[in-house]
């Protein structure tokens, strides 16, 4: 099977981020760029079902040179083979731009290896911005279906099973391929790069894909816009119950609630 | 011997003056200020807390309870392992975690001053955000500084950048008598007279009571990585580790973990980490290796002459943290086996014996065989780059005399061969009063003679944090 990891660097989601003071700018000076944590967990996904079927991972990610250092972790932990898509006319480009430039470049590289990607992998959204748009406007772009939120995959005989995880609880889909997925958090971990496969991964070429050699796409118009970019309220710290008895303080708390009208 | 008076109406009264609004009586105190994290070494409650904010509240109640004669138990988060903060005399515990303020940063001497109550987290959090590093990385991350200093608490970095004692520029201290006296300074070297600063490092509470202190920093490394090795058995893990030291790569922290508490550390947390398997064969023992230095391409070469190392040595492969979120899941792993063994065990013991690092195969080689003769289970991981071991002896089931005795049995033992070893009989959690008289075994009459000497120039009426280290009533 054909697999297309599509990635994103973001900052590093442990680290508590700031606005810089009196901009609309994030500060983040001295914050560790990573690969975003759903695409880590597609990658994971589809690293495990190509140990399953057999097949090669693709891993790739729109974004400045230093965007290859995504690439290269991903090659330690899966990835056969990368790509860093990269021109300064993408930068600033939304959602929508990077489906189209993703789109080009997918199709640039079925074109160059002779096959097209049977599955592209995308994680459910991004940890920087969370919009959650990229996968299903990938697959429009593309001309595919997609199913989304999946903490699971099987191949099948028509394509592949994915388990959506919904509101309520699962939903098994059946899908034929080509089509785009995108992942939540599967019940498992990224694995552990080894020192023999990070290695490995640090020696491999990185290519690039500029605008030029994707026939001069363009981001577009843009199909929205950022009205402000503000940090959330500080959270009022919690009051902490601790009255003699598990029902005195089960009872307080029902009291507390009742008098602040949220019961 | 010193006899001590019960706390009266009209001591409570001068307390509350001295300490308005933070002193606690009798009915009104917290359950938790009766013991520490190993309540096995008996339970105490105090007949004040006294909660203070500055070096001069702590100075006024130190002065009344010692004109009193009241015992004087200083206390810091209660994170302790061998009774140290628990007040075994009754009296007085004075509990310094209200002075938790960072006070200053000196960026140009790379020193920090802080409230002795600061908890060990919040500065190394304050600091990483300086662009510092304080090195001393104890397990519990949540004790406070001056708990640390009070025990010269070592951590996972000390294989590397040392313990505690080794970053204590200066300090304030109230001594027994409640005068405040000042020690050390910010300077790198000192020829200046026995160093009382030192003799007050690692005292527990014993000599005077740490209420300020001015903490060395280093620059905070720019690149930090971690290797997880897997290995097959335990004895091929142990002994990598004097290869792993020979070959000068410096690694930060340097820990052995065996497959049962790993599962434990696992299951506590909800998150399996490190693999169980590995090509079809059981991986049983792990190393957690932590390297830094000035950029990944420097890295990059450390970790590899190390897993050379590793690898010729016997291990079965060598996986990579080298992203935070991996990184904080190897390390969470680790750092939660106290945790996850408290939480599933109802008797609980511990020791902490530091042997020679090249005799710690020999040494858990015999504590695994002389566990075999025991009801109880023995859990134990530990620091290998410097040769200290945590052996936890645990019960669900036993009685607790049976479980008492069994273990003084098997702690004789232990602390029998790490003397025979060349080791200590405590590498980080201090002696306390649970390990008062296994100290007094190891170290012998002379030596428990010079401290009890130096306990009572400090201290004549002997009201301060009473049967704890060297001597007993």
């Amino acid at each position: 099977m054909e697999i297309l990891v599509c990635l994103k660097q973001v900052p590093d989601d442990s680290v508590e981020l700031h606005l810089k003071p009196g901009t609309q700018e994030v500060n983040l000076e001295g914050v560790t760029p990573v690969v975003n944590a759903f695409d880590t967990y597609a990658l994971e996904m589809a690293t495990r079902l190509k140990e399953a079927v057999g097949g090669s991972i693709t891993a790739i990610t729109i974004g400045p040179e230093g965007a290859k250092d995504a690439v290269k972790t991903c090659l330690a932990v899966g990835a056969n083979q990368g790509c860093l898509i990269t021109d300064p006319s993408f930068e600033g480009a939304d959602t929508l731009g990077k489906s189209k430039i993703l789109a080009a470049a997918i199709r640039k590289l079925e074109a160059d290896a002779g096959k097209p990607f049977d599955l592209i992998f995308c994680g459910r959204e991004a940890t920087d911005k969370a919009s959650g748009q990229v996968g299903p406007q990938l697959a429009e772009a593309l001309g595919v279906g997609v199913v989304t939120d999946l903490v699971d995959i099987q191949q099948t005989d028509a394509g592949v099973q994915a388990k959506q995880e919904t509101e309520e609880g699962y939903r098994l889909v059946d899908a034929p391929l080509p089509c785009v997925v995108t992942v939540n958090k599967p019940p498992y971990d990224p694995r552990y790069p080894t020192i023999k496969s990070k290695l490995a991964a640090r020696k491999m070429p990185i290519p690039t894909l500029d605008a030029a050699a994707l026939g001069g796409v363009a981001p577009g118009a843009a199909g929205s816009h950022v009205v402000k970019v503000y940090e959330p309220a500080k959270r009022q710290a919690g009051v902490k119950l601790k009255e003699e008895t598990c029902e005195e303080t089960v009872a307080k708390a029902i009291a507390m609630m009742a008098d602040a009208k949220v019961l | 011997m010193s006899q001590y008076n019960k706390v009266t109406p009209e001591l409570i009264e001068a307390l509350k003056a001295a300490v308005p609004g933070r002193i606690s009586v009798n009915g009104d105190i917290n359950e938790d200020f009766s013991h520490d994290e190993m309540p096995i070494y008996g339970k105490a409650m105090p007949e004040v807390v006294a909660e203070c904010l500055t070096t001069e509240e702590v100075a006024a109640v130190m002065k009344l309870c010692n004109e009193n004669r009241v015992p004087v138990t200083p206390r810091g988060a209660g994170t302790g392992l061998t009774g140290g903060a628990v007040a075994i005399h009754g009296g007085v515990v004075l509990s310094t975690t209200k002075m938790n303020k960072i006070l200053s940063y000196d960026t140009e001497n790379m020193v920090v001053r802080v409230q002795a109550g600061v908890l060990l987290n919040d500065l190394a959090e304050d600091a990483a955000k300086q662009g510092f590093l304080y090195p001393p990385d104890p397990g519990e991350k949540f004790a406070t500084l001056g708990g640390n200093v009070a025990t010269n608490a070592g951590g996972m970095r000390a294989v590397k950048y040392g313990a505690t004692r080794d970053y204590v520029r200066a300090m304030t201290v109230v001594l027994p008598t409640g005068e405040i006296v000042h020690l050390g300074a910010s300077v790198s070297k000192t020829s200046s007279g026995y160093s009382l600063l030192n003799l007050m490092i690692g005292s527990e509470g014993t000599l005077g009571i740490i209420t300020e202190l001015t903490l060395k920093l280093i620059p905070a490394p720019k690149e930090v990585i971690s290797l997880v090795v897997l290995y097959e058995n335990l004895e091929d893990c142990i002994s990598t580790v004097p290869k792993l030291m020979m070959a000068n790569l410096h690694p930060q922290a340097l820990e052995f973990m065996e497959r049962e508490i790993v599962r434990l550390s696992e299951s506590y947390l909800g998150k399996s980490t490190f693999p169980q398997t590995f090509e079809g064969t059981d991986v049983n023992a792990y190393l957690l290796v932590t390297f830094d230095g000035e950029n990944e391409d420097q890295l990059t070469e450390i970790i590899e002459q190390a897993s050379e190392v590793v690898l010729e040595a016997g291990a079965l492969d060598v996986l990579v943290a080298d992203t935070p979120q991996l990184k904080k899941d190897a390390w969470a792993a680790r750092s939660t086996f106290l945790e996850a063994i408290e939480a599933n065990t109802k008797l609980l013991d511990e020791c902490d014996v530091v042997v020679p690092v090249n005799q710690i195969a020999h040494y858990v080689t015999y504590i695994k065989e002389i566990s075999e003769g025991y009801d109880f289970e023995v859990k134990s991981f530990g620091h290998a780059g410097d040769g200290n071991l945590h052996i936890y002896t645990c019960s669900n089931d036993m009685e607790l005399a049976a479980f008492e005795q069994q273990v003084a049995d098997f702690m004789e033992k232990a602390y029998a061969k790490a003397t025979e070893l060349g080791g200590l009989i405590s590498g980080e959690h201090g002696i306390g009063h649970g390990k008062l008289d296994y100290l007094a075994q190891m170290v012998g009459p002379v030596n428990m003679r010079l401290m009890r000497g130096i306990k009572e120039v400090f201290d004549p009426n002997l009201v301060l944090n009473p049967g704890k280290v060297c001597y007993k009533l």
